[in-house]
């Protein structure tokens, strides 16, 4: 490149740097008068095409560049960009390859193209060139490349069973070649480890065996992991358990997998064997003494420093008990009551001792009466650490309570309660971020409540009188909120019940005060966004819910793009151990459920605001279809919401679920189907169709999940994740799609008709041909069908109409226990049947699509169920409006009454009150509002 | 008693109860696996016997000469598993990478100087202040404690590699540098 032309092309470079593609498409296009064949400017409009959202006209300009077979690095980094962008992985991978092909000693561009193989998750490519790239160059590091590859590609859910062997096989038989030990490095190490755990478990263990090997292990945890597994695998328990021993006697160590080795160790003799021999019992016997003696040594040295050792004793005694080693709990039971006068102290007590609570009759009944008598010693709460104590003594008093009933749990929640206010005074004085000492005995008293409510029965517990309970939750945990800002967990248990109380905007805004952001809109955004379309707004015009679900979907977009970038900066620095758990990192967050819901809830909420138009549906359907043929990972994070319900009881997480069903993948496919069949008839396009049009790359297969099924092979029990309500619409949306589908299929023009049409479009600005595309059947008119075939047009299934007239009744029966949530969970799903007519409606709004088939009839049809619908959502808005005037000052009374009994300040609790009034009578009203505007938007569609 | 083990890309959909905290950040996910992609030996997660994750130390290693070192970028605890020596577990973990594989002279790490419980827990742990740097941080509060807010301490502690302990000084809090100054 010329100096001048250098020059030239610097402010554009400027202007993509500093966010302004405008004024860089500006100068390309000044540029590009001098310079009408240079590559570079060309792939540099394409980049600000691209950034300025110009997919069309960028798809064009990055072709033409792409046709030419750029060699130049320049070019090459900015079409790699436009690409990337445009998800066209395969192209990326063929244009890197091309060049590098031109120029197998431009090593940088060997290394670029085998980043686009992985990128593309393309591991054979990867290999090849890693190979090529070790021959030319001969730097031992792309030998490692080449077998990371070949290890890669034997865990991919694409490569066959019997083809995995030989890969792994490969992958040792390379790395036995490379020109220095693999235990030269941590992560070489750990590769050559990897390898040899699926082919080889004796010759993984001999290379363990080498004093190398073990400074390597004893230093680097990635490491050790894996040998631990690799003796597990071999049932090296004894060597494991030895070992462990030495660490924790010789070097102190205090790691939990010791420990665990050890007492692993102890039962080795019994491991895998239903009726072990008198002599393997006598033999775990002995080891067990040994191993109490062990361990009661190092709690007496470790004192209250580390708690591990006391905590493998009453470990140890579990399991003899487990193994029937032992025959009475008086071991056990010791143990844990000094465990607990020991740690009582910390948070951590209660979680560290509930795995090894299953006590029954009189053991129980012990264990019951020293924690009772500890709650009278401890009850002064004066410190902290005695308040904990009383705290964890509660926790496990709760956690073993069988017979309880409405009345037990509202007196334990009033209590609890009581206990809360009264060690409020503790500490007066939080500094910023600190949680208050006293948050769990709030906790506490809400999860009774709750539990109260939830032990309430049929009309008793879903009507607005079996609310009581609910309120009160809310409000101790409201109140304790402001008393402790930061305690996520009270946020999270808050956010649950505002949704069940049909109160989205505090739920919301609690929501926000926890700053979720990146990654946790994977894992957390479920809290609000799930179901969020019964509390959206956006028909009329309140985009929040819209927005919140665009929001949390960017974490998608930017894994998309950039996670595969640390996938090849791992390559280039050789940490070959964290390769495989990147690739699993970006599938786990690609194929996210929660991801595939947003969509869906988007789709949702959207299609209650925005006007739905045949140009769009193309798009829609390949988009809401791409997640079908996946295992969907389920990344929402349920863990995090404290779960203090007595044993055998469901969790406060499944108790506040709202209409008590989870959004789960058979939820999921359902709700999918129903969009996809629609917007199916109403589209064009079918697979070869699709496949032409896509603009990425057809989404990859999951990384490494052969075993797990896609979506659309999820073993379907259709019912079982729906509401009543959204199972009547499932019946109607089947009814309607396959009265519709013989007249769509009829009407829909023959995919080579399509296809010549988009080239004719892409033609027209000037594009390249599609691929593979022959024009010739669109000149002739032999696509073209008899219209003397079209189906008959039958009448439209009365169970239509039915359906209208049922799901007002429906809604009408929410009314007189105040069932808000479920109203605004059946209107929205009335809507939603509506927008199935106008979908299915669409492809006859073109005058020339009826009368070519003869399908005028049909129209009428439709016209007269589009005319029940709308007439039934206008009645039922009319109704809801009604219902939300009645959200008026009585309600909050009826609130202020359920909570008088509590001992909160009484202003407070008003303003509570008022924020679950007002919320819900928003978002009625507002519902309301937008069935009417939805029932005029549509009432003139054919 | 926890589980020390290898800090792991899929711990980013695990981690929310120790990031849900207001001294915490949840960067982006390049954050995490720009760490990992290059001292994934100094990253590490406590995780209790059942899983649930306790906290994590995420570190790196830089610096030219005598100024070679391990930083601590961030620490962290869920409040729930707070007093228990976690964090002393897992700096004890960095200091001996840093010390042993490293062969560094020191390890750093900066804390805003309004964290008084932070800054008392390093020193219990030898670390000292080296210099304060200016406006660090952003803001948090916009309040009164504006400056200490946005100010950090840079606070050293002392490797094998350094027996005469030249990576440390007496008077670092006197010692102020502009956050430009600074790596």
């Amino acid at each position: 490149m010329s100096t001048a032309i250098e020059r030239q092309i610097k402010p554009i470079y400027d202007a993509l740097d500093t966010n302004s593609p405008k004024s860089a498409i500006v100068s390309c296009n000044k540029l590009l008068k001098k310079y009408p064949k240079s590559e570079l400017i060309k792939a540099l409009k394409a980049l600000a095409l691209l950034r300025l959202g110009k997919i069309e006209d960028c798809l064009v300009v990055c072709d033409d560049v792409l046709v030419q077979k750029p060699t130049d690095d320049a070019v090459l980094t900015a079409l790699s960009l436009v690409l990337r962008g445009l998800g066209r992985n395969q192209e990326l991978m063929a244009m890197f390859e091309e060049a590098y092909k031109g120029q197998p000693q431009n090593e940088e561009l060997g290394q670029q193209t085998f980043f686009s193989n992985t990128r593309a998750q393309h591991w054979k490519n990867a290999q090849m060139t890693a190979n090529k790239l070790f021959k030319q160059f001969q730097n031992p590091k792309y030998l490692y490349w080449s077998i990371t590859s070949t290890l890669m590609q034997a865990r991919d859910s694409t490569t066959p069973p019997e083809m995995k062997t030989m890969l792994y096989k490969l992958a040792a038989r390379l790395i036995s070649t490379a020109p220095s030990p693999s235990t030269d490095s941590a992560d070489k190490f750990h590769l050559h480890l990897t390898i040899l755990r699926e082919v080889d478990l004796d010759e993984a263990c001999k290379h363990l065996e080498t004093p190398t090997a073990q400074l390597i292990y004893n230093n680097n945890l990635a490491v050790d992991e894996l040998r631990r597994d690799i003796w597990a695998k071999k049932g090296m328990l004894k060597e494991e358990g030895d070992l462990a021993r030495t660490r924790i006697s010789e070097n102190h160590d205090r790691n939990w997998l010791e420990f665990k080795s050890l007492l692993d160790a102890a039962f080795a003799p019994l491991a895998g064997d239903a009726e072990p021999s008198e002599e393997a019992r006598s033999q775990c016997t002995e080891n067990v003494e040994d191993i109490r003696e062990f361990l009661e040594n190092i709690k007496r040295e470790d004192g209250r420093r580390d708690r591990s050792a006391s905590l493998a004793l009453v470990d140890l005694a579990h399991r003899e008990r487990k193994h029937g080693l032992s025959k009475n709990a008086d071991r056990l039971l010791d143990l844990l009551q000094d465990y607990v006068k020991q740690m009582g102290g910390k948070a951590t007590c209660f979680e560290d001792i509930t795995r090894f609570l299953d006590f029954e009759g009189a053991d129980l009944e012990r264990w019951t009466a020293f924690l009772q008598e500890r709650a009278n010693v401890v009850v002064s709460q004066e410190t902290p650490t005695e308040l904990m104590k009383y705290i964890n003594v509660q926790k496990l008093l709760r956690y073993n309570l069988s017979a309880i009933t409405v009345d037990s749990e509202v007196d334990a929640a009033n209590a609890l309660l009581a206990q809360y206010l009264a060690a409020l005074k503790l500490a007066d004085d939080l500094k910023e971020g600190e949680l208050h000492p006293a948050d769990d005995l709030a906790i506490l008293a809400a999860s009774a409540f709750v539990s109260a409510w939830s032990l309430q029965e049929g009309e008793e517990k879903e009507g607005n009188g079996g609310l009581v309970y609910l309120y009160r939750a809310a409000m101790v945990l409201e109140y304790a909120l402001t008393r402790s800002k930061h305690a996520y967990s009270m946020r999270l248990m808050v956010i649950q019940i505002h949704r069940l109380l049909a109160a989205p905007t505090p739920a919301l805004e609690h929501y926000r005060a926890l700053r979720v952001k990146q990654i946790q809109n994977d894992t957390l955004s479920h809290m609000v966004l799930s179901r969020a379309s019964a509390f959206s707004l956006s028909g009329s015009g309140d985009l929040t819910f819209l927005s919140e679900c665009i929001e949390a979907n960017q974490i998608y977009v930017s894994n998309t793009q950039d996670t595969a970038d640390y996938t090849g900066r791992a390559f280039l620095l050789e940490k070959y151990s964290q390769i495989p758990g990147f690739v699993d990192f970006e599938d786990q967050l690609e194929c996210s459920l929660h991801r595939e819901i947003l969509k869906v809830e988007h789709t949702r909420m959207r299609y209650c605001h925005e006007i739905i138009s045949e140009d769009v549906v193309d798009l829609e359907l390949i988009e809401l279809k791409a997640g079908f043929d996946r295992y969907q990972h389920d990344n929402r994070d349920f863990d995090i919401i404290p779960n203090y319900q007595p044993k055998g009881q469901p969790s406060y997480y499944k108790q506040t679920r709202l209409f008590s069903i989870d959004q789960e993948r058979n939820w999921l496919r359902t709700m999918m189907d129903m969009y996809v069949n629609a917007l199916t008839h109403a589209s064009n396009l079918d697979d070869t169709v699709e496949e032409k049009l896509l603009i990425g790359d057809r989404q990859r297969p999951n990384a490494n999940t052969t075993d797990r099924p896609s979506l659309r092979n999820w073993p379907s029990e259709p019912l079982a994740e729906l509401t009543p309500a959204e199972a009547a619409l499932k019946d109607f949306s089947d009814a309607l799609s396959e009265w519709m589908k013989p007249y769509h299929d009829h009407a829909r023009p023959p995919p080579a008709v399509v296809l010549a049409e988009a080239a004719k479009q892409a033609a027209l600005k000037g594009g390249q041909p599609l691929k593979g595309i022959d024009l010739a059947p669109a000149t002739n008119g032999s696509a073209k069908k008899d219209p003397a075939e079209a189906p008959a047009v039958k009448d439209a299934p009365e169970s239509l109409n039915v359906f209208f007239d049922d799901i007002k009744v429906r809604l009408a029966e929410t009314f007189p226990g105040r069932k808000r949530a479920e109203a605004l969970h059946i209107a929205g799903l009335a809507q939603e049947a509506l927008l199935f007519i106008v979908i299915e409606s669409l492809r006859w709004k073109n005058p020339t699509n009826v009368k070519t088939h003869k399908f005028g009839a049909l129209v009428q049809h439709l016209k007269a169920i589009r005319a029940h619908a709308i007439a039934a959502l206008k009645a039922m808005a009319a109704d809801l409006q009604k219902f939300a005037q009645e959200e008026d000052v009585s309600q909050r009374k009826l609130i202020q009454e359920a909570c008088a009994p509590l001992p909160l300040d009484h202003d407070f609790m008003l303003d509570v009150a008022k924020k679950v009034t007002d919320s819900r009578k928003k978002v009625i009203e507002g519902v309301a509002k937008g069935m009417i505007k939805l029932c005029s938007n549509y009432n003139n569609l054919l | 008693m926890s589980v020390l083990r290898p800090f792991r890309p899929s711990d980013l959909f695990k981690f929310n109860n120790i990031n849900l905290d207001i001294w915490t950040e949840t960067y982006g996910i390049g954050f995490y696996l720009s760490y990992l992609a290059r001292w994934p030996d100094l990253c590490c997660m406590q995780e209790s016997p059942s899983g649930r994750p306790m906290g994590y130390i995420i570190g790196k290693a830089e610096g030219t000469g005598l100024e070679w070192h391990g930083h601590v970028t961030a620490v962290t605890v869920a409040p729930e598993y707070r007093r228990l020596s976690l964090a002393r577990k897992m700096m004890d973990m960095l200091e001996q990478m840093s010390d042993k594989v490293y062969r560094g002279y020191f390890v750093d790490l900066y804390v805003r100087c309004t964290n008084e419980l932070a800054i008392d827990m390093y020193e219990r742990f030898d670390y000292s202040v080296y210099r304060r740097v200016r406006e660090y941080y952003g803001s948090m509060s916009g309040g009164k404690n504006r400056r200490d807010e946005e100010d950090a301490f840079d606070m050293r502690k002392s490797l094998s590699r350094d027996p005469t302990r030249r990576s440390i000084r007496a008077n670092g809090r006197d010692i102020i540098v502009g956050a430009h100054d600074v790596s």
